[in-house]
């Protein structure tokens, strides 16, 4: 298991990095900072709290310090979250700034929420089928995009793979990339598709977290190309994934041959696709 | 006889001495404020082109510059690097009071330039970077009002003062 843990700490106030690191290093998976509040640490085993009380200063000075004290180069804001080095994932909440019906960023924020990026070799199963596209499900913090990271990386052993990472957490810097694989950071999930698909000639292409109707249009479009796809979308079960519309495109047009539905325990077990269809 | 004239000599050559060193430090401090320009038009077209993060950016303008400045711009660069201050005016706040600038109006402008920093989106900041940007060229057209006379005064008034002092001592 890899973790750029440290890259994590430089971010928190020095004030609470030291309990952190003592009681979250191995296990934590998110960290929930709220104003006023003491720190939460989600862990394998369970929530545990710190006896320091989160002020609006340490919230500050975490975005300032992920941001790297330039609101410019972190256009995410925008959207709600911030990329750290090592691929950890800072979800901001505050006071939205508007211009106009845009939002263009979070001033005064009340509440982080950092997700811990951790890179497990080895833990897709080489002998899942890779004849058609494959959609990994999971509920939030069930694992999905470490998984989807792991079987990137397999399946490029093999074939050429262009990554789609919109919010630069699939393949940080530091995390072992595969041997054929490309890596688009920063694009939107749509454009991104797009950009790989008549630039780098992939086999397949993978991406984090479809969410958007424009997502499944770009996956559509790949598909059509004759790419295979590696995607993966918040969803419990396969009959919460079929319920959404924003999905109905791409099981309408039998976009995924393989469904992969991540348990709770971080096991997972696979499916194929048109025993639903 | 022999000891006077050297210590006439001596007086002269100090009093003269100041005066040149009083030019050096105005042609310093020109080339400070000019230097600081010159990496300030680099800092914002890197922010345009590039949405360079802002340690990089210092590091960028340390090669735009020389002295005094190279080292501010390196300390800067450090300091946000150390992520230890909340925010990027009290990076620079340290880094003033730890280069030790004696030139008063670069003090200034370097922090104002620090309290611009890091602290707006992309347009905010660049109008940030164009305020210090005029302030430095402000300070330029200052210091070049009459500047040949009074660099000229400098050296004077230093020889003469020291020519006087001899005479008196004499």
């Amino acid at each position: 298991m890899k973790c750029a843990w440290n890259e994590l700490l430089d971010i928190l106030p020095k004030r609470i990095a030291g309990e952190v690191d003592r009681l979250g290093r191995d296990t934590m998976q998110e960290l929930r900072l709220r104003v006023n509040d003491s720190p939460e640490l989600v862990c394998g085993s369970g929530i545990r709290r710190l006896q320091e009380k989160v002020t609006v200063n340490d919230l500050s000075f975490c975005v300032n310090a992920a941001s790297r004290y330039s609101p410019w180069a972190a256009a995410s804001v925008s959207q709600g979250y911030l990329t750290v080095a090592g691929g950890h994932r800072i979800g901001l909440c505050g006071e939205v700034v508007r211009k106009g019906n845009e939002i263009t960023g979070i001033r005064n924020a009340t509440s982080l929420c950092i997700r811990v990026a951790r890179d497990y070799l080895g833990i897709w199963d080489t002998n899942t089928s890779l004849s058609g596209s494959i959609m990994i499900l999971g509920a939030p913090g069930s694992g999905k995009t470490t998984l989807l990271r792991d079987a990137a990386r397999q399946i490029s052993e093999k074939h050429t793979v262009a990554v789609v990472d919109e919010r630069g957490e699939l393949f940080p810097t530091g995390f072992v990339r595969g041997l054929r694989m490309d890596v688009l950071t920063g694009a939107p999930k749509a454009s991104g598709v797009e950009m790989v698909l008549r630039t780098m000639g992939p086999e397949w292409i993978a991406v984090d977290e479809i969410t958007a109707e424009e997502d499944c249009c770009a996956l559509l479009q790949a598909q059509g190309c004759g790419v295979k796809l590696l995607a993966t979308a918040h969803a419990g079960s396969l009959e919460e994934f079929r319920s959404r519309p924003v999905y109905k495109k791409i099981l309408d047009n039998h976009v995924f041959e393989e469904l992969i539905i991540l348990k709770s325990d971080k096991s997972y077990r696979v499916e194929r696709m048109h025993k639903w269809n | 006889m022999e000891l006077k004239l050297l210590g006439a000599i001596l007086i002269v050559a100090g009093c003269g001495g100041y005066g040149f060193s009083l030019c050096t430090r105005y042609r310093k401090r020109e080339r400070a404020l000019s230097d600081l320009v010159r990496a300030l038009d680099r800092m914002e077209c890197e922010l345009q082109y590039r949405l360079t993060p802002l340690p990089e950016l210092c590091r960028g303008a340390a090669q735009d510059t020389g002295g005094m400045l190279r080292k501010v711009f390196l300390s800067l660069a450090q300091e946000l690097e150390r992520r230890v201050m909340p925010d990027a005016a009290s990076c620079m706040a340290c880094v003033i009071s730890n280069e030790a600038i004696t030139y008063k109006q670069l003090r200034i402008i370097l922090s104002q330039l620090g309290k611009s920093l890091g602290q707006f989106d992309l347009p905010g900041q660049l109008r940030g970077l164009e305020a210090v940007r005029k302030q430095c060229i402000l300070e330029l057209d200052a210091l070049n009002i009459n500047r040949s006379e009074r660099l000229r005064c400098y050296k004077t008034l230093g020889l003469c003062a020291g020519a006087a002092l001899a005479i008196l001592f004499a």
